[in-house]
């Protein structure tokens, strides 16, 4: 089932939650909805769901208008945060509620209730934990409980509210890979929130970027990281160096360096920043001049050799400003850098924006 | 007694003296102002005989106050559960205008002395009351009759089950709420399945004190009774007239009474806190769950 978002706005008082949203989820997708903490994620999520009222605009349900259906009416599975798995219930009355709680005349005799919970607790592998209670579990294991009590009404679409935010770093990467080959047997529309950029770069479909009320860009992990259409999704999905210049006929002067940036020909010397990637800095030892390329003189302040990548900090000698770049580790090797030391940067890939 | 268990000091740890000294003086005070009347109340009473003990429940006088005192309560508990379940589910859960009005209502008959709260009916109800014509016009007997006295017992009992209910509520959140509602319940089925369920302890807890009070409310219902033998005493007004008419054993037989359940309200009391682990820590309730439990994937 598809879900369609028209020009929905809800406001808190003077504080605008979602300004004029639209959105479209293709059936069978897995979206993330990402964006630092007040950007409206959750509220648009609550509004899917229709946990809120928007106070204008649409939700639709495969063009069936849902705006005004009751949330209980839409079959919609919500996987909350914290779990809100019932404390007083056993997991498994916790899974079979949503089966107990229909009109006697559409409910499922016993035994298939019984039938159907015992499937969904051997779905999410936890099928021996049906006479717990939740406060017995782990975070992880009341998440997955969460996710087959939300399951047992045959929602139509899956909507999940930060769901691994509560849970350990080794415990999060595991439900995430879990949560993906879910989905890829399932099939089932689903949207989550997170403000996790690994989650969602990792995890999602598509990745819908919100900032302030407002969706910035939405497109594949892949657009939305290689390139940005702001520059808040720049700066929010992964880390990035900030050159502050001018840019004058499509070109842009940072310091000492001139680079291309052709899609701004029209630009009249105004003030611009470029955006650059860790691992698009290209580092050379030695200051400018080595081989008669323009560059950025730095001076090397730290360097983190943990992990995959050599990370280093870099001094800018003309701003004083710290440039951070990622190198392979055998680059790092063969370059032999040392704390202290003077060396040059260019970046590889920019992108600018005029501001 | 206070006989030391460990002698290892630690850091938290007083010199004997001052142990036994701070022990003995709770003690001490808890026996002189607590103990001693209970006791001195069941010593009167009982200072002729148990069959003079008994023989003061034989008046039909002691028994109509009895039975008065359960009537008042049997109609006002219930409604002031229903009215504190009402106004805690509506305060903890929803946000409307006014609710800070509707707090503060509930907490008045705590902060009003009860002579007052007697008054107001008498003043409200009685024959030169706002409403004292209309309802001698329609033979209608409000004060100095039993519905005066059961709505003075409601009035000082109405914050007895909100007030325990209310924090337990807001402590527990909405979540699991929407949660039911997003899984197909109805809006009473989430009450009685959810709200409710997780609540009971305290709505037990505040029904207990309620009922204490009510059955031994004193000073609104002194107002509003007429102090009618056999007719509007109540068991804590049955016991002030027969004191003050030198009957001691029966004044003190009635309070035993009244002692009796003050002691079983205590008893009741205990066991609801005993047996629910939301009253001994509900702001802890919420706290994230230890991490770190190997998950069987």
């Amino acid at each position: 089932m598809s879900i369609t978002v028209r020009d929905v706005s809800k406001r808190f008082g003077s504080f605008a939650a979602v300004d004029g949203v639209s959105l479209e989820v293709p059936d069978g997708e897995l979206v993330a909805l990402i964006g630092p903490s007040g950007s409206g994620k959750t509220t648009l999520l609550r509004i899917i769901a229709g946990l809120e009222v928007p106070d204008s605009g649409t939700i639709l349900f495969d063009e069936h208008d849902a705006t005004a259906q009751r949330v209980g009416a839409r079959r919609v599975g919500f996987v909350f945060q914290h779990y809100a798995l019932f404390r007083h219930m056993t997991v498994f009355e916790n899974v079979a509620f949503g089966l107990r709680v229909r009109p006697r005349r559409q409910r499922l005799p016993e035994g298939a209730i019984r039938a159907k919970v015992d499937d969904l607790l051997k779905l999410v592998q936890l099928d021996w934990l049906g006479d717990h209670y939740p406060s017995q579990l782990s975070g992880g294991q009341r998440q997955r409980i969460a996710l087959a009590r939300a399951l047992a009404i045959e929602p139509r679409v899956l909507l999940l509210d930060e769901p691994f935010g509560a849970l350990d770093a080794k415990v999060r990467k595991e439900l995430r890979r879990w949560l993906r080959r879910f989905h890829d047997e399932l099939k089932i529309t689903s949207v989550f929130v997170t403000h996790d950029q690994d989650e969602a770069l990792e995890v999602a479909d598509r990745i819908v970027v919100m900032n302030a009320g407002r969706v910035e860009q939405v497109g594949t992990p892949d657009a939305v990281y290689e390139s940005p259409a702001t520059p808040f999704v720049y700066d929010f999905l992964g880390s990035v160096n900030l050159f502050h210049g001018r840019v004058h006929r499509g070109r842009v002067q940072i310091g000492g360096l001139e680079v291309e940036a052709p899609e701004h020909r029209e630009a009249q010397d105004s003030p611009a920043v470029a955006y650059v990637r860790p691992h698009d800095i290209e580092v050379e030892r030695g200051h400018t001049g080595a081989r008669g390329m323009a560059v950025i003189d730095v001076i090397v302040r730290h360097i983190l050799t943990a992990g995959a990548l050599v990370r280093l900090d870099l001094e800018r000698t003309d701003s004083g400003g710290i440039i951070e770049a990622e190198l392979s580790k055998e680059r790092y090797r063969a370059l032999d850098l040392r704390v202290g030391d003077r060396a040059s940067v260019r970046p590889r890939a920019v992108r600018v924006f005029v501001n | 007694m206070a006989r030391p268990t460990t002698a290892r000091p630690g850091p938290a740890r007083e010199p004997a003296v001052v142990r036994v000294a701070l022990i003995g003086t709770a003690l001490a005070f808890l026996v002189l102002f607590v103990c001693l009347p209970v006791v001195a109340v069941f010593a009167h009473a009982l200072e002729k005989g148990l069959g003079a003990y008994l023989a003061s429940f034989a008046e039909p006088d002691a028994w109509a106050a009895i039975r008065l005192t359960l009537l008042a309560a049997a109609i006002a508990v219930p409604i002031n559960l229903l009215f504190g379940l009402a106004a805690a589910w509506a305060i903890a859960k929803f946000d409307f205008r006014g609710k800070s009005v509707l707090v503060t209502l509930i907490d008045l008959p705590f902060s009003v002395s009860p002579v007052v709260s007697g008054l107001i009916y008498v003043l409200l109800f009685g024959a030169q009351g706002w409403a004292g014509a209309w309802l001698a016009a329609h033979d209608i007997h409000v004060v100095f009759a039993v519905p005066g006295l059961v709505l003075a017992t409601m009035f000082v009992t109405v914050p007895f089950v909100a007030r325990e209910v209310i924090p337990l509520m807001q402590a527990q959140g909405a979540e699991e709420e929407e949660a039911a509602l997003v899984l197909g319940a109805r809006g009473w089925q989430t009450f009685w399945r959810i709200t409710l369920r997780n609540a009971k302890w305290g709505v037990l807890y505040g029904v207990i004190l309620c009922n204490a009070r009510a059955m031994g409310e004193f000073g609104a219902v002194s107002v509003v009774s007429g102090h009618i033998r056999g007719k509007t005493n109540t068991l804590p007004l049955h016991v002030e007239i027969l004191y003050n008419e030198y009957n001691f054993v029966a004044a003190f037989a009635a309070a035993s009474l009244l002692a009796v359940l003050a002691l079983a309200t205590l008893l009741a009391k205990a066991l609801v806190e005993w047996k629910s682990p939301e009253l001994r820590h509900a702001t802890r309730e919420r706290a994230p769950f230890a991490e770190g439990r190997p998950v069987r994937s």
